[in-house]
């Protein structure tokens, strides 16, 4: 082999292996973010198997008046939190609560178990590492969610669907607005984070109905 | 050496498959963002028993996408209205048969319901005995902002025509028996209902809060009409604006960014190879020449 083989043989190498560290690069980067399952797609709830007759108690002439929540467990992502209240900021957005490690409920929202979509709101980190709802994401149709109400009742949930959608584009009257049972929406971030503006460009959305 | 003239063509080969690697990663990206916006896809159906002198019926609900599901309401009554029920969108039929009738036996009355995904309906059977019948109502799920929603279903056969109104305002004028009103929206408050048609006259506190939808059932009752209300949907009583800000960051990845910089790589690396490998092969050829030139010189 001549020097000028050599040489063109070297550059041939480096120009493979260039090729091979980009190739690779490109796929380690574009792996999903660690920690968090992707939210599944919307799942219908089924309709009950038709073993027995279902019977349905005619609707109470007066609700009942529900109290309000102080506590809230989610077993399945490891959430155990007590719950602030929330209200709203300057911007008409829903107040974020104050430490990172707990959730809040949206005081002006449905409590949980009454008619309507109740909402609480977790932070899923803070700038030093995983918050309240850190895990929220991983949620799937069916798993259990606890509220905890101050005279000391507990209401269950299971969750249908996890949702993520853009902030830019978020779905205020679908996650927001008036339902004709009991819900609730669990809410936190998630998706790109933009370091230009310090914020997650997605909110997670969980949705999930009351049992009982 | 004979490898190395592979070179530019495991490059080639390369670049093709990182280009087929990344093209299933960009349409999933793609359908992520197109995700629905409701959140599952059930809907609501509520039935109520509004016929006067009808006795008590079974109500049955079934199906057309799963012939095998049903649900039963027993022993329904005139002025019962059950809760809603959960239901995939899709159609439904709903039957009527005495209380305590065979599931088997033919309905008396019957109707079919077609659910949409996130929408809440009301099935009332309604009208005389001799003429019922199936009304289905769609019922709407949102409110003006800072207000509420009412209406009226009157079901009293007693009293042909019925007023309502709700803290002075009218909400149903001369409404005639088996008739719905649509919605109004009214300011939140708790104020009196008063139901009139010239003789049994009633009146009841209702409170109505804001993003709350009900409807006003006017029946007959053993003294004179009486007034129910019923709980369509509620919510926040002031809706939020978008989404929240939720996260400081310090967990997230630091994005994968722009895989620009990463192709720009395998491009650049590939045309080196191929580079390489082209003038490999010309310096082998123009080698191999002079080995043949030169034993005639």
């Amino acid at each position: 082999m001549t020097a000028g083989e050599r040489w063109w043989a070297a550059i041939a190498c480096a120009g493979l292996a260039a090729a091979f560290a980009g190739a690779g690069g490109l796929l380690l980067t574009r792996q999903g973010t660690p920690g968090l399952r992707p939210a599944p797609a919307a799942q219908a709830a089924a309709f009950p198997a038709p073993t027995a007759p279902i019977v349905a108690a005619p609707q109470a002439a007066q609700p009942a008046s529900v109290a309000p929540p102080v506590a809230l467990s989610i077993p399945e992502i490891g959430v155990r939190t007590r719950l602030v209240t929330l209200g709203l900021t300057a911007q008409g957005t829903v107040q974020v609560p104050p430490p990172t490690s707990v959730a809040g409920w949206y005081a002006r929202s449905p409590r949980p178990g009454a008619v309507g979509p109740a909402i609480i709101l977790g932070h899923i980190d803070s700038t030093q590492g995983p918050g309240a709802f850190f895990r929220l994401a991983g949620l799937r149709p069916g798993d259990p969610v606890y509220v905890r109400r101050s005279d000391g009742s507990t209401v269950e949930f299971l969750v249908t669907a996890v949702q993520s959608y853009l902030k830019a584009h978020f779905p205020t009257e679908a996650v927001y607005g008036p339902t004709p049972d009991a819900e609730l929406r669990l809410i936190t971030c998630g998706g790109a984070f933009d370091s230009a503006t310090s914020h997650y460009l997605s909110n997670i959305v969980v949705y999930a109905t009351s049992t009982s | 050496m004979k490898h190395l003239r592979n070179i530019g063509r495991l490059a080639l080969l390369l670049v093709a498959s990182v280009l087929l690697l990344a093209a299933p990663a960009v349409s999933a990206a793609a359908a992520a963002g197109g995700q629905a916006a409701a959140g599952s896809g059930t809907g609501w159906i509520r039935l109520a028993h509004l016929s006067p002198n009808t006795p008590a019926v079974d109500v049955y609900l079934y199906s057309f996408d799963n012939p095998d599901a049903k649900m039963v309401l027993h022993h329904v009554a005139y002025g019962d209205v059950s809760s809603y029920l959960a239901v995939p969108g899709g159609d439904y039929s709903v039957a009527m048969r005495g209380a305590g009738a065979s599931p088997t036996s033919p309905p008396v009355l019957s109707a079919s319901i077609r659910v949409a995904s996130g929408s809440a309906y009301t099935a009332l059977a309604v009208g005389p005995r001799t003429g019922l019948r199936v009304r289905v109502f769609r019922d709407d799920l949102s409110t003006p902002p800072g207000h509420a929603l009412v209406r009226v279903v009157q079901a009293s056969m007693k009293h042909r025509q019925v007023s309502v109104s709700w803290g002075g305002k009218v909400i149903a004028s001369k409404l005639p028996f088996a008739s719905v009103t649509s919605y109004h929206a009214v300011s939140p408050g708790a104020e009196t209902v008063a139901a009139t048609a010239g003789a049994g006259d009633a009146k009841s506190a209702v409170t109505l809060a804001a993003g709350s939808i009900h409807t006003l059932v006017v029946l007959d009752g053993a003294k004179g009409l009486e007034i129910d209300n019923l709980e369509d949907a509620d919510g926040s009583s002031q809706l939020p604006a978008g989404g929240a800000e939720t996260g400081f960051g310090g967990t997230a990845a630091r994005g994968p960014g722009s895989p620009m910089p990463w192709l720009e790589v395998v491009a650049g690396g590939s045309a080196l190879a191929v580079g390489g490998g082209l003038g490999l092969r010309r310096s082998r050829r123009g080698a191999r020449a002079r080995r043949t030139l030169s034993p005639a010189a």
